[in-house]
């Protein structure tokens, strides 16, 4: 902690967390947009925009990260710290004549816009007249401040200030302290706090076991390409990176039935859908890469346990390696078991720093500059509007993610529920100069196709299940 | 030790612990997910100087089935 004068007020800065430093590190490589998150939520019925203002307005007020700015100190290290108040204007635009493209288009192009890092607003709220009888919020925030879950608490609470004003729904709860939060992960970090030192212990295990083998989303193209270029026949990572850094955004809407057939599930056996997902993800790269046993992919851990890391906002999202080595035999649900107990492993030792793991990994295993051994990113975000404990009435809504046009890595994904039928809209944020639109539906037609073979009849073996498809 | 985990328990789920049984469930009936029962798990390991197995929790539904876990454990 260090104290900066701001304004002629002393004000107590943090350094930044592992989670904010992991999207630090990504901008050194990329554009600055590259951590804008821009999200459009707009509810079909006239709106009182004056009172949606003043609901805008008390949500910046009640949630410490929309009101966190960034501060430098003479070295270049950069600290963070919540203003009390924050008395900006809320801006308006009206999109009423607009086909719905068009406006998502618009959004998008504002998405791409760089937000100012230091001593500045780190978001962005605009109130919007939507097509089609619409109205609501485009947000846009730097991923250093929230994370999907935030942004989803942020939605959540603008619109239940607003139903408290105008149907006399309850006031929400009180949030919590996101500098309490902040503390307690900084706390962690010393070098000598026990569960930092635990996890270390676990994450060298891992990084020294056997070696993991790299499974491309287009298949082993890659990974044989840069055997024959290095000479080495049984190189097992690969080199991800690539010459642009363009992305695009590609959503597939799984429809509500056969997204409640997965949660039903999920729910009879006991497992998560998280679980669920990341099976039928590695079971398709397995497909793709000549039915490897071994596959790998980067899964994303939240990290809000407790009600403090829950309600506070900011961004805790942290992703590690999670490795399955399944055989031929095994089953659909066996697989799903495995996967499980391999993530609750992850989940104890979730607070270490993604960074340092990498780069711990990257030197014991000699990586060249770039490498990894995994192809995919995979998030689930099981977060709606529509929480059971969320005081709303019954609206219609839209929801949108608007891409920023630009990615760190080949392939991102993340599955989230639709508000509107808790239907599953597969997200697949992509480099543009490795991938195409249509690879992505060829993905998501056999991610699909894995899934659905798999729950109709559980004790399928993955053999028969990658001999189906 | 329900009143020890009902304590443990509050700091995750918004529940009242009058309203916490040994016959609630974690999933269904308390609102836990994953990442929040390992967490607990964590603290429970600590409070109580034992080590929990990552399979053998995948079966734990309910309060009494983690307290007669612990138990075990405790003894073991």
């Amino acid at each position: 902690m260090k104290e900066f004068t701001i304004n002629g007020t002393v004000m107590k800065c943090y350094p930044l967390t592992a989670a904010q430093r992991l999207h630090f590190y990504t901008i050194k490589f990329a554009k600055p947009q590259v951590l804008n998150i821009g999200t459009g939520l707009y509810i079909k019925q006239e709106v009182d925009f004056d009172v949606l203002k003043q609901s805008v307005k008390e949500a910046i007020a009640d949630f410490d990260s929309m009101r966190l700015r960034f501060i430098q100190d003479e070295d270049g290290t950069v600290y963070q710290y919540v203003i009390p108040f924050d008395e900006r204007e809320v801006g308006f635009f009206d999109f009423s004549g607009w086909s719905e493209s068009d406006a998502h288009e618009e959004m998008t192009k504002w998405t791409h816009k760089p937000l100012e890092r230091l001593n500045s607003a780190m978001n962005r709220v605009v109130m919007i007249k939507y097509p089609g009888g619409y109205n609501g919020i485009y947000l846009k925030v730097d991923h250093m401040t929230m994370d999907s879950s935030s942004i989803i608490e942020f939605n959540k609470r603008v619109l239940e200030l607003y139903c408290a004003k105008v149907y006399d729904y309850p006031q929400p709860k009180p949030l919590q302290s996101y500098i309490k939060a902040v503390e307690r992960d900084l706390e962690y970090e010393r070098k000598d706090n026990p569960s930092h030192i635990n996890d270390e212990e676990f994450w060298k295990s891992q990084i020294e076991g056997s070696e993991p083998m790299y499974t491309d989303f287009t298949g082993p193209g890659r990974l044989l390409t840069q055997r024959r270029e290095s000479g080495n026949p049984d190189l097992r990572s690969a080199v991800i990176t690539s010459t642009t850094l363009d992305a695009a955004i590609s959503v597939y809407h799984l429809e509500g039935e056969p997204s409640a057939r997965l949660l039903d599930f999920c729910a009879e056996n006991k497992v998560s859908m998280a679980s669920l997902l990341l099976m039928g993800l590695r079971t398709v790269l397995s497909k793709f890469n000549n039915d490897e046993k071994d596959v790998s992919v980067k899964t994303n851990v939240a990290r809000r346990g407790t009600l403090l890391e829950k309600h506070s906002g900011g961004t805790r999202i942290h992703f590690f390696p999670l490795r399955t080595i399944l055989e031929p035999e095994q089953t659909f649900i066996e697989g799903i078991r495995t996967i499980q107990a391999e993530q609750n492993r992850i989940f104890r030792h979730a607070n270490y720093d993604p960074i340092e793991l990498n780069m711990k990994r990257a030197k014991y295993r000699k990586f060249t500059p770039g490498a990894s051994y995994e192809s995919i990113s995979l998030t689930y975000q099981p977060l709606t509007l529509r929480e059971k404990n969320t005081e709303m009435p019954d609206i219609d809504y839209k929801t949108f993610w608007y891409s920023n046009g630009v990615a760190a890595q080949p392939l991102y994904l993340t599955v989230m529920h639709r508000p509107e039928d808790n239907g599953l809209n597969f997200n697949f944020e992509y480099k543009k100069d490795v991938v195409s639109d249509s690879e992505m539906e060829f993905l998501y037609y056999y991610y699909c196709r894995v899934l659905f073979r798999g729950i109709e009849d559980k004790t399928r073996t993955i053999g028969q299940i990658l001999e189906m498809i | 030790m329900l009143e020890e985990l009902k304590e443990m328990m509050c700091n995750y789920i918004e529940a009242a612990p009058e309203t916490i049984t040994p016959e609630s469930e974690f999933i269904n009936d308390l609102g836990f997910n994953s990442f929040d029962f390992m967490c607990l798990l964590g603290e429970i390991e600590e409070k109580y100087g034992i080590h929990v197995n990552e399979e053998e929790i995948i079966g734990l539904s309910t309060v009494k089935d983690a307290m007669d876990y612990i138990e075990k454990l405790k003894k073991a």
